[in-house]
């Protein structure tokens, strides 16, 4: 079936956004109080940012909370009761970018796999994401060495794209049907020079990218075959400060743990976010560790994220290539410098 | 099961029984009869079980799907879990997810040799498939138990490690790295028993489970005495959180010990790549 492709001018976008917010939690870009951009619930669509530098976090706490209760347990009389805990409140992404689309679009393609997991994918059910392409790309982002930007051609459910005085907006899903259904008369159709715009914009796009790339090919090729050195491991390591941080806001990172929380006959089953770049994820109560040393962990990472098994699993690297790695790193094993250093066997200090 | 796959059912203890100073028995049931006809397990397979209020662990089931009438695991105290779980009593309630992974492959062992090699608390799970195979001994050929823990007050199911060396067509040894007074048996490692025994490298199946440390002595013995890789079964124990192949603690490579495991034989644990 072909989906619509309309345009929508930019000064409706506001009353559009307000018939979102009426049926929906709408999260968007907002500027918070400390001047950063975060992805947060809005309530006009004045808050809504439309040039942003791209938030710190991705927005996959939405589907996927740091914290996520799942089982409440309650001890009644002489037993014990259980019932899941499912969060089924709608909500829409707003103006997230290609990349964080194709996170969560990973995301539940993993949580869909069997056994399918029902909270994740009740709150994947209720999500809508309407993303908003990037005309420029950002200084640190390789979306493109990784396929998932700056445009985004197909799998949306809703992609809005710059052209000026409007914007065209590229329905990919019944949820993207659903979220204009209500405003119909605010969009317009579209003329084959927007359409042929929207092309030279993504061309453009493509061309603009900088000095940031990122090989995956022989890295993948290397890590699937066990034939990166342990000593390079063991040198890049070095530079791993082990905080988690390259795990936390990644939108593809998805490893947890389940802990109970509360107290007095009555608690909650969290599941909460884990780095496999923790000494303790993989510590067994025996004291047997088979991840003990640091080297150890960073394969793990790069081989989940890289590897051409994963590949053949996922469908897709574990990687969107959003940057945001290099940015929250402290030392210098980002996803970029890792795969370069793969590619060329050698770890250039920094 | 439920379909929600992080929801426990609730199982009531049955029994208790100590094992070793820090290591007990739980023998389990289902009281709703639903969950208890439902709950069909393989030698070798685990649960994830829960001490509401303080998580969930993975403990392999230590009893054999020939007596379903309750189900066993068999825990040594080493933490805040398995501590609270070792201070519960007959009549109290756990939660329990699974049977989860591969287990053992009964089949394959029928009209075969089998070698069984535990270390210490190495012998639950294969006393799930030991039960197995001689509540059905006309379908297995020659059965090898050894067995050895660190001092003769390790050594769990003392009962019926008596029961199994009094059998007719076992080959029973068993030996303590630490002799204390009283001990008559054999010492030193597990190793030490295949002096005692006939190996039958070609017709049999072996299956080891113990410390990494006890496994990695015993299978090269194995292969030096012409085991082949695939004839050689083990195991597996990483610290499997979810039971289904998500939260990733267990990955091996792109496998996971919950679901392709636990049980390997040598040539799969060879070929798991990271």
């Amino acid at each position: 079936m072909q989906l619509p492709v309309l345009m929508i001018r930019k000064s409706d976008v506001g009353p559009w956004l307000a018939t979102l917010i009426a049926k929906a939690e709408v999260i968007a870009p907002e500027r918070g109080l400390c001047g950063e951009v975060t992805f947060s619930k809005i309530h006009s669509p004045e808050q809504v940012l439309w040039d942003f530098e791209n938030p710190l976090w991705p927005p996959k706490q939405f589907v996927l909370p740091q914290t996520d209760p799942i089982v409440r347990i309650q001890r009644s009389g002489d037993g014990i009761e259980i019932a899941p805990i499912y969060d089924d409140r709608r909500r829409i992404l707003f103006n997230v970018r290609p990349c964080d689309a194709k996170g969560i679009a990973f995301l539940t393609r993993m949580h869909e796999a069997d056994p399918p997991d029902a909270s994740y994918l009740r709150r994947a059910a209720n999500l809508t994401v309407i993303s908003l392409a990037c005309n420029k790309p950002c200084p640190l982002g390789f979306c493109i060495c990784s396929d998932s930007g700056p445009f985004l051609n197909g799998g949306q459910d809703i992609q809005l794209t710059d052209l000026g005085e409007k914007y065209l907006v590229e329905i990919g899903s019944e949820k993207g049907e659903a979220a204009v259904a209500d405003a119909m008369h605010l969009f317009g159709a579209v003329s084959e020079d927007e359409k042929a715009q929207r092309k030279v914009l993504e061309s453009e796009a493509r061309q603009r990218f900088g000095e940031q790339t990122c090989h995956f090919g022989s890295a993948m090729r290397r890590i699937s075959t066990r034939r990166v050195d342990d000593a390079l491991w063991e040198r890049m390591s070095d530079w791993c400060l082990g905080c988690g941080g390259c795990n936390f806001i990644c939108p593809t990172c998805y490893c947890f743990s389940v802990k109970d929380r509360g107290g007095d006959g009555a608690w909650t089953r969290c599941r909460t976010w884990d780095s496999c770049q923790y000494a303790a994820f993989t510590l067994e109560a025996s004291g047997h560790n088979p991840r003990a040393e640091r080297r150890e962990r960073m394969k793990r990472r790069f081989f989940h994220k890289v590897s051409a098994q994963y590949y053949v699993r996922d469908g897709m690297t574990g990687c969107v290539g959003c940057g945001r790695c290099i940015k929250v790193c402290l030392g210098a094993t980002d996803m970029p410098a890792v795969v370069a250093a793969i590619r060329q066997r050698a770890w250039h200090e920094h | 099961m439920s379909t929600d796959v992080f929801l426990p059912q609730i199982a009531r203890i049955e029994a208790v029984r100590d094992e070793t100073p820090d290591t007990k028995t739980f023998a389990l049931r289902f009281p709703a009869p639903q969950d208890s006809a439902a709950f069909r397990f393989h030698p070798g397979q685990f649960v994830e079980l829960s001490v509401f209020g303080c998580g969930e662990a993975p403990f392999c089931i230590a009893s054999s799907p020939t007596r379903p009438r309750t189900f066993e695991t068999t825990i040594r105290r080493t933490g805040t879990l398995t501590d609270a779980l070792h201070r519960l009593g007959p009549g109290e309630e756990v939660g329990i997810r699974g049977p989860f992974g591969n287990g053992f492959d009964v089949e394959a062992a029928r009209g075969r040799d089998l070698l069984f090699v535990a270390g210490g608390i190495g012998l639950p799970p294969l006393r799930s498939l030991i039960w197995n195979v001689l509540d059905e001994r006309e379908s297995f050929q020659n059965v090898t138990i050894l067995y050895g823990a660190r001092t003769p007050v390790d050594l769990v199911y003392k009962d019926e490690l008596k029961s199994w060396a009094a059998t007719v067509g076992v080959d029973f040894h068993v030996t303590v790295d630490n002799a204390t007074p009283g001990w008559t048996g054999s010492v030193g490692m597990v190793p030490v028993l295949f002096t005692k025994t006939t190996l039958r490298p070609e017709t049999t199946l072996a299956y080891v489970c113990g410390p990494p440390i006890m496994i990695k002595f015993v299978v090269q013995d194995l292969f030096m005495r012409g085991f082949r890789d695939e004839s050689v079964v083990s195991t597996l124990e990483r610290m499997m959180q979810c039971g289904i192949g998500k939260c990733n603690h267990c990955a091996i490579g792109h496998r996971y010990v919950c679901r392709d495991g636990p049980v390997f034989n040598f040539k799969q644990i060879r070929e798991l790549v990271e």
